[in-house]
C-alpha cells in the first residue's frame, strides 16, 4: 500500500487494489472449479460402482436385456439355468424344474428377482467386476456376456431329495462335513421357475407356501434335534457324566409343569448314552436345569444360534432364548430339549450335523464353488475359510458314538443302512400349528463322514417314523452315485 | 499473445465450434423419427454462427470472439442433448439461440458506445427491483419456484435474468469510486432485492445474487471483513431457513443422504447421480443414455444427462470450458483502465462463475442443489438471451479498452 501511496494519485492506488482484488477473486474461482472437478474425479473413483449396482438404478434392468445372463451350473458342470438369445429377445430357461425353484428363484422384469438369481445379479450379469483391465477389455470387445456361476450342489441329488419330500411340506440341506459345501438344498414345495411369471398369482396365494426357501428362512422349533446342542453342553461342562446314571419316572415335574417322555419310555435307570438313543425329555430337561441358562446360552450360540450367518444369500437368525423377565425354570427345562422358545433354520441344524461330523470345527456353509468371467478368469469363494472350533475333538466324538447308537438301536433305526454306519438324531417338535414337525439330523459313514444332513418334514409327525427313512435313502442314493462315477 | 497467434486460436475454436454439427448429422442419421427437420436445423445453426462470427471476426474492430464461440459451442452441446431428449424443446432453443447471438452483437455495441454515458445507482437499482417485483405480483410457478412472466397465455420469461444485469450495473456504479457512501442504505437496497426474490421462492437466486454483492464489494472496496461479515450472515440466515422453511430442508437433507429416501426426496439427487456413474470414462455414447430416468433433465439436470453419454472426460472438458469463460471474463476486467467498466465485468463474470458452479456442484452432490440453470446448455429463452447479452457487455467493455490503448 504505501509504494502505491508515494508512487501517485489517489486513482491509481484504487486501480491497483481493484486490480489486486479481482486476481484474489479469480483464485477463490480456481478452487472453485477446481473442486468441482476434483470431486468429479472422487466420485468416479470411488463411488460410481456402488451406485452402478444400487438396486434403485433402473439401467440395471436396461442393461440386463443387452447382457446374455450367465449360465448356472450345479458341482458336476449339468447346467440349471441358462439364457438363450433368440435374436429379438433373450430367454432364461431353468433346465432343473421344481427342485430347484425356491434356491434359484427367478429373474423377471415384472415380479423382480429372488434366491440366487438375486443374490449372484451382480456376477451373473458381469457388473460386480472391480478390475478396471477386464472392465476395458470388456468395453473393447464389447462383451455383452455375464460370468458363469458354478455351484456346489448335485443335481442328481437335489432331485432325489425333492422327489422323496413330493406332496409334503419340509425342507432337506446337506453339506459336505470337511468344507460346509452345500449338496442338497431342498424347500417343498417348490415351483418351476420356467412358470414362475404366469403363476405369479397362484404361487404368491398358495398356501404351502412355494415362493419360501425354508431352508435359510424357514424357523422351526428343533425339537429333540436340539439335544445335540445340550448333550455337547453337558459334555464339556461336567467331566466324566458320561458314567453317571439318570432316572426317568417317565415324567419330570418344573415349577408345577410336567414335562413327558415318550410312552416307549419304560421308566427306570439310564446311563447318558442311553437316554439320548431313547432321547428320554424328562432327562435332558433335567441336564438343562443342572446346565444352567448361562451355560446352554453359550454352548446354543457357539453352534450358531442368535447370530448371523455369513451365507451367499439371507438366512434368517436362529433363536435361542436368554435370560429375560419370563425366565423360570420351566422355560429353561423346555429350551433345552429344543422346544419353548427355541427356533432354528434347517440350515443351522445341517451346521450342527457338521460340526459333529468334523471332529467338533464348524465350517461356514457356502453354495458357490466358483465364478467363471467368459475371459476365463476364475474367481474363488472366500466364504470358504471361514471356520471355527465349536466343541472339543473328544467331546465331538462322544457325541457322534451316542448319535450312532440312536440310528443301531435308538428312535433313529428307520435311517439304519445295512453297510454304512449312519449317525444321526430325530426330532418330534411340538408346535402350534397342529401335528409335530418330523426331523431327522445325521452323517454318514460315521468314522469318516462324506455327508451330513437335516430334513424337516412340517407336521409330519415322528421324526423316528417320517424324516429318518427319507434322510436315509438320500444317503444311499449319494453313496450310490458316488460310487458310480 | 501477439494478435497472430490469437488469429489462429479464433479460427481453431471456430472450427472447433463447427464439427460439432457433425453430432445433429449423427443423429438424425441415427434416430429416423427425428426426420430432415434435425438437418436444416443444423444448417441453420451454422448460418447463424457463421453470420454473427465473420460480424465479430471482420467488422468488429479487436472483438473477443472467444466470448462468441465458446457460448456457442456450449449451446451447440446443450442443443445435442435436447435434441436427444425432447426434438421440440430443441426447435425452440435454436431460435432462442438465433436471438441470443444477434443480442450479443447488438449489446457489444450499445456496451461500446453507451455504457460510460450512464452511470446512475438510482436508475439500476429502480430496474432492478421493478424486474423483481413484476414476478412477485404476476408471477406464476414453475418448478417450485413463483419467478415466471406470462404474457399472453404463451410467451414466458424470467425477469429475475434480466434483473441480474442491472444488478450488477447497480453495483458497479455505485461502488465506482472504491468506497462506501453509505453503507446503511446500500444494504438496505441489496438485502430489499434478496427479499423479492425470497418472496418468489427463488432462493438459488437470492444466493447468487448475495454473494455476487459480496464478491463486488470486496472488489471495489478491499474489504476483508464485510466479505467475512457477509459469509457469516448467509451462513446464519441458511441455518434458520434450514429449521424455518421445509423446502430448504428437504433440500439439505437430501444431499446428506440422498439414499435414505431415493423414490421420495432423495429422488432428483439419485437418478442424476446414476446418470454420472453410469457414464464412466468414455459415456456410454450419444442417444445411448437414459436422460428420460432424470427429472428437469432438460433444464438443472442438464449436466448429469450430458455426462451419461459424453463421459467422465466430456463432464471434465465442460468444466474447464466455462472455466475458461471465467478467466476471459476475468482478464477483460483486469485490462480494463475504468473502474466502473472493470467492475461491471468481474461483476458479469463473478455472477456466471457462481451460477456455474452452484448447479454443476449442485448435480454432483458437492453442495445441495438449487434450481439455477447452467448457462448457455440449459433449456430456456431467459436465460440463453440474457447470457448472450452478459457477454456482449463483456466484449463491449473490452473493446472500448482496446481502444483507449490504440488511442494512447
Amino acid at each position: 500500500m504505501d509504494i502505491y501511496e508515494t508512487g501517485g494519485g489517489d486513482g491509481i492506488i484504487k486501480m491497483n487494489n481493484l486490480k489486486k482484488n479481482i486476481k484474489t477473486t479469480f483464485y477463490i474461482f480456481c478452487l472453485l472449479f477446481l473442486s468441482l472437478m476434483s470431486y468429479l474425479t472422487y466420485f468416479q473413483l470411488y463411488e460410481r460402482q456402488k451406485l452402478i449396482e444400487s438396486s434403485y438404478n433402473r439401467r440395471l434392468w436396461e442393461q440386463e436385456s443387452k447382457i446374455k445372463r450367465g449360465t448356472i451350473y450345479d458341482r458336476n458342470g449339468v447346467t440349471l439355468a441358462e439364457t438363450i438369445d433368440l435374436g429379438t429377445e433373450k430367454k432364461r430357461i431353468y433346465i432343473s424344474g421344481e427342485a430347484f425353484g425356491p434356491l434359484l428363484g427367478y429373474s423377471s422384469m415384472k415380479i423382480g428377482r429372488s434366491g440366487l438369481e438375486s443374490a449372484l445379479n451382480g456376477e451373473l450379469l458381469g457388473i460386480a467386476q472391480k478390475e478396471p483391465l477386464s472392465l476395458l477389455r470388456q468395453k473393447i470387445y464389447g462383451l455383452s456376456q455375464g460370468n458363469d456361476v458354478y455351484l456346489t450342489v448335485d443335481a442328481e441329488l437335489q432331485k432325489k431329495a425333492y422327489s422323496l419330500l413330493e406332496g409334503k411340506r419340509g425342507a432337506v440341506v446337506a453339506l459336505e462335513p470337511e468344507t460346509g459345501a452345500v449338496l442338497i438344498m431342498v424347500s417343498s414345495p417348490g415351483f418351476d421357475s420356467n412358470k414362475v411369471e404366469e403363476q405369479w398369482e397362484k404361487l404368491k396365494g398358495d398356501r404351502g407356501l412355494p415362493l419360501l426357501n425354508r431352508a435359510l428362512t424357514g424357523l422351526y422349533p428343533p425339537g429333540s434335534a436340539f439335544k445335540v446342542v445340550t448333550l455337547s453342553g453337558v459334555l464339556e461342562n461336567f467331566t466324566g457324566i458320561e458314567k453317571e446314571k439318570f432316572e426317568t419316572k417317565g415324567y419330570i415335574k418344573v415349577g408345577g409343569r410336567v414335562i413327558k417322555d415318550d410312552n416307549s419310555i419304560k421308566p427306570g435307570e439310564y446311563s447318558l448314552k442311553e437316554a439320548f438313543a431313547v432321547s428320554s425329555n424328562a432327562i435332558f430337561a433335567g441336564l438343562g436345569l443342572r446346565l444352567g441358562r448361562d451355560k446352554l446360552l453359550k454352548i446354543a450360540g457357539d453352534f450358531g444360534f442368535n447370530s448371523k450367518i455369513p451365507f451367499e444369500m439371507y438366512v434368517k437368525k436362529s433363536q435361542f432364548p436368554g435370560h429375560s423377565l419370563m425366565d423360570s425354570d420351566v422355560q429353561l427345562a423346555e429350551d433345552s430339549i429344543g422346544q419353548g422358545k427355541v427356533l432354528t433354520t434347517p440350515l443351522l441344524m445341517a451346521s450342527i450335523a457338521q460340526i459333529i461330523a468334523n471332529h467338533g470345527v464348524y465350517h461356514s456353509p457356502y453354495i458357490i464353488d466358483k465364478v467363471k468371467t467368459p475371459l476365463g478368469q476364475v474367481k474363488v469363494n472366500n466364504l470358504r475359510t471361514v471356520r471355527k472350533t465349536v466343541i472339543s475333538p473328544q467331546t465331538a466324538d462322544i457325541v457322534r458314538d451316542y448319535m450312532v447308537e440312536v440310528v443301531e438301536k435308538g428312535t433313529g433305526k428307520a435311517a439304519r443302512m445295512k453297510d454304512i454306519k449312519v449317525a444321526g438324531k430325530t426330532g418330534t417338535a411340538e408346535n402350534p400349528h397342529g401335528e409335530p414337525h418330523s426331523w431327522f439330523i445325521g452323517f454318514a459313514p460315521a468314522q469318516d463322514p462324506a455327508i451330513a444332513i437335516a430334513v424337516i418334514v412340517e407336521n409330519g409327525g415322528s421324526g423316528g417314523k417320517v424324516a429318518a427313512p427319507i434322510a436315509r435313502e438320500i444317503i444311499e442314493y449319494y453313496f450310490k452315485i458316488r460310487n458310480r462315477k | 499473445m501477439s494478435p497472430q497467434i490469437e488469429n489462429i486460436y479464433n479460427k481453431s475454436a471456430a472450427v472447433f465450434a463447427i464439427t460439432g454439427i457433425v453430432n445433429f448429422l449423427l443423429l438424425s442419421y441415427f434416430n429416423k423419427a427425428l426426420g430432415l427437420g434435425i438437418f436444416y436445423s443444423a444448417l441453420i445453426f451454422l448460418a447463424v454462427f457463421f453470420l454473427c462470427y465473420i460480424v465479430n471476426y471482420k467488422f468488429i474492430e479487436s472483438s473477443d470472439t472467444y466470448l462468441f464461440i465458446i457460448p456457442s459451442l456450449l449451446v451447440e452441446l446443450g442443443l445435442t442433448m435436447l435434441c436427444r431428449i425432447n426434438p421440440d424443446l430443441f426447435k425452440r432453443q435454436l431460435l432462442f439461440y438465433i436471438a441470443g447471438s444477434f443480442l450479443f452483437i447488438f449489446s457489444t455495441l450499445l456496451t461500446k458506445y453507451f455504457i460510460k454515458k450512464i452511470n446512475s445507482p438510482m436508475l439500476f437499482f429502480i430496474l432492478t427491483f421493478i424486474f423483481l417485483l413484476l414476478p412477485v405480483l404476476f408471477g406464476v410457478e414453475r418448478g417450485g419456484a413463483r419467478n415466471w412472466i406470462l404474457i399472453n397465455g404463451y410467451f414466458s420469461f424470467q425477469p429475475s435474468e434480466i434483473a441480474k444485469l442491472f444488478y450488477v450495473f447497480y453495483l458497479a456504479s455505485n461502488l465506482r469510486e472504491g468506497r462506501i457512501e453509505k453503507l446503511h442504505r446500500l444494504v438496505l437496497e441489496i438485502f430489499s432485492i434478496i427479499v423479492l426474490l425470497i418472496l418468489t421462492r427463488d432462493l438459488g437466486g437470492a444466493m447468487l445474487f448475495y454473494l455476487t454483492a459480496l464478491f463486488m464489494i470486496f472488489i471495489a472496496t478491499s474489504r476483508y471483513d464485510y466479505f467475512l461479515l457477509g459469509f457469516i450472515v448467509i451462513v446464519l440466515l441458511g441455518g434458520a431457513s434450514f429449521y424455518r422453511m421445509p423446502y430448504v430442508r428437504a433440500r439439505v437433507l437430501a444431499w446428506l443422504d440422498p439414499w435414505q429416501d431415493v423414490p421420495g426426496r432423495g429422488y432428483q439427487i439419485a437418478q442424476s447421480l446414476f446418470a454420472i456413474a453410469q457414464g464412466g470414462f468414455f459415456g456410454t455414447g450419444l442417444g445411448l443414455g437414459h436422460p428420460d430416468y432424470i427429472p428437469a433433465v432438460a433444464t438443472d439436470f442438464i449436466f448429469s444427462a450430458f455426462t451419461e453419454e459424453f463421459g467422465f472426460l466430456g463432464g471434465q472438458a465442460l468444466i474447464l470450458l466455462y472455466f475458461l469463460l471465467v478467466y476471459r471474463g476475468v482478464r477483460i476486467s483486469l485490462f480494463s483502465k475504468d473502474p466502473y467498466l472493470s467492475l461491471i465485468s468481474a461483476g458479469l463474470t463473478v455472477f456466471f462463475g457462481l451460477q456455474v458452479f452452484t448447479i454443476i456442484g449442485g448435480v454432483i452432490k458437492l453442495i445441495p442443489v438449487t434450481g439455477v440453470t447452467l448457462p448457455f446448455m440449459s433449456y430456456g429463452g431467459s436465460s440463453m438471451v440474457i447470457s448472450f447479452t452478459a457477454f456482449g457487455v463483456l466484449n463491449g467493455v473490452w473493446i472500448s479498452t482496446r481502444r483507449e490503448e490504440v488511442m494512447e
